[in-house]
C-alpha cells in the first residue's frame, strides 16, 4: 500500500516542539519519522490508530464516553475544592477549556511548571 | 550547528557556560563548566548580580559558592561582552533549596543584564505543551499557574495553590488531570492523596494514575491524531499536523462536553453573586 507523507509535521514529544518532521503514514500508524531525533521517532511510531484501551473506565469497569462525561462532571461538581491539573500534554485548544472548567467550578488551577 | 548574519561561524561565535552541581554529560558540550556547591544557587546569582553593578563582594561570600573570584569575574566579562545572552533554567534550580526564590533571582538577574547588553532567561521544558499551559493560562486568567478562582476570580500564590502541596497536604476533595501522569511522578503522600478523592484523568493511555483514578476518557493523542496548537519553549505556536485518525474523541471535545454537562448544573455560588466575568465572551 502506498504510504501517505506529511512534510513538516510538528512534533509535540518535548519543549522543542520541532516542525521539519517527515511523516510517512498508511491509515493506521506512521511507518517513518524522518529529521525527527531518538525520542521523537519512538513518539511518532509508538502511537497508532488502533482501538489498544477501552473508550472509558468508571471504577476500572468499561463504560461508554457519555457515562464517563456524566460521572465525571458529576464527581467535579459536587467537590468543594477540585483541582484542574496537568495540561502539558495537550494542545492549546483543549488547555483553554480547562482553564474555563477550573473557572467553572470555582477550583484550583495548575500545571506542570509548577514542579 | 546554524550559521547566521550575526554568528557566521555557527557554534564557534556561541559561548555555552553550564552551571551544576556535578559534571554531567552536557559539561562537554559546554565551553566553561561551572561547579557549583549544592544549595548554593541563589547565593551565586545574587554575588552576580552585585558584581556586574560593581558592587563589593567578599572573599568569603564566593567561597561559599564553590567557584573562585577569578571564575565568577570572567563569567561576568562574558555576559557583558555578549551581543545577547540567554539563561536557560531547570528544575534543578526551581525545586531545590529557595524553590522558585532562586528563579526569581535569575530572572531579576537576567532583566537587570539588559543594562549592559540584551539578555534574556528561559525555562527548560520537559514534555510537549507545558510553554503552552503558561501561555493559556496567562492569557486567560492573568497567572501562568498555581492559580485558585475558590473566590470567583483567579488568584496565584505558588506553594499554596502549586498540585505538589495542595495534594500533600490533603486540601482538594477532586482532581481532574489530562495530559499528565503524576501516578508516576510525584512524591507518594501526593499519589496517597488522589487515592483517596475522586481523580479523573484524560490520557491517550492508561497511565499509572488511570489505575488509581474513579474516572479514565480515553483520548487522541496531540499532534499525532488530534490537532491543535502547541507552544515551542520560546513561546513560538505551532501548528500541529495529524496524521492518523484516532478512534478517540480530541481532549478538547471532552473538556467542552464535560463543561456543558456542569453548566447545566445550578452555579455553585447563590443567585446573584456569580462574578461578571463568568459571562463576558472574548
Amino acid at each position: 500500500m502506498e504510504l501517505q507523507v506529511i512534510n513538516n509535521a510538528t512534533c509535540t514529544f518535548c519543549g522543542c516542539v520541532c516542525d521539519d518532521i517527515q511523516l510517512h503514514h498508511d491509515d493506521v500508524r506512521i511507518h517513518k519519522a524522518n529529521k525527527a531525533c531518538v525520542l521523537g521517532t519512538a513518539w511518532f511510531l509508538n502511537h497508532t490508530a488502533e482501538k489498544k484501551y477501552p473508550d472509558a473506565l468508571i471504577d476500572g469497569r468499561e463504560a461508554t464516553l457519555d457515562e464517563a462525561i456524566e460521572a465525571a462532571a458529576n464527581f467535579l461538581y459536587e467537590a468543594d475544592m477540585p483541582l484542574v491539573y496537568g495540561m502539558s500534554n495537550t494542545t492549546c485548544e483543549a488547555q483553554k477549556e480547562c482553564v474555563a472548567l477550573a473557572d467553572q467550578l470555582g477550583g484550583l488551577l495548575d500545571s506542570h511548571t509548577s514542579l | 550547528m546554524q550559521k547566521s548574519k550575526f554568528l557566521p561561524r555557527g557554534r564557534k561565535d556561541r559561548t555555552m557556560v553550564l552551571v551544576d552541581i556535578r559534571e554531567t554529560k552536557s559539561a562537554k558540550a559546554a565551553d566553561i563548566f561551572l561547579q557549583v556547591r549544592p544549595g548554593k544557587d541563589f547565593e551565586l546569582i545574587t554575588i552576580l548580580r552585585a558584581l556586574i553593578k560593581d558592587r563589593q563582594v567578599s572573599d568569603q561570600a564566593i567561597a561559599e559558592t564553590g567557584l573562585t573570584r577569578e571564575v565568577i569575574d570572567d563569567l561576568i566579562r562574558r555576559m557583558k561582552g555578549a551581543k545577547f545572552g540567554c539563561v536557560f533554567f531547570g528544575m534543578g534550580l526551581s525545586m531545590t533549596r529557595g524553590k522558585h526564590m532562586n528563579s526569581a533571582a535569575l530572572l531579576t538577574l537576567a532583566a537587570e543584564m539588559n543594562a549592559f547588553t540584551k539578555f534574556v532567561a528561559m525555562p527548560m521544558r520537559g514534555h510537549g505543551n507545558v510553554t503552552g499551559a503558561d501561555v493559556i493560562m496567562r492569557w486567560q486568567t492573568g497567572y501562568p499557574f498555581g492559580i485558585s478562582f475558590s473566590r470567583g476570580y483567579p488568584r496565584y500564590n505558588p506553594g499554596e495553590f502549586s498540585t505538589v502541596d495542595v495534594l500533600v497536604r490533603g486540601d482538594c476533595d477532586a482532581a481532574f488531570i489530562i495530559g499528565a501522569d503524576p501516578g508516576a511522578t510525584m512524591p507518594q503522600p501526593a499519589i496517597d492523596h488522589l487515592k483517596r478523592i475522586p481523580t479523573i484523568v484524560l490520557d491517550p493511555h492508561v497511565t499509572h494514575t488511570s489505575k488509581l483514578s474513579r474516572v479514565h476518557i480515553t483520548t487522541a493523542p496531540q499532534g499525532i491524531a488530534a490537532p491543535g496548537t502547541a507552544y515551542r519553549m520560546d513561546e513560538l505556536p505551532m501548528p500541529l499536523k495529524p496524521a492518523l485518525k484516532s478512534p478517540y474523541p480530541s481532549d478538547e471535545e471532552v473538556v467542552r462536553r464535560i463543561n456543558e454537562a456542569i453548566a447545566k448544573k445550578p452555579f455553585w455560588l447563590p443567585d446573584g453573586s456569580q462574578p461578571q466575568m463568568l459571562n463576558a465572551q472574548v
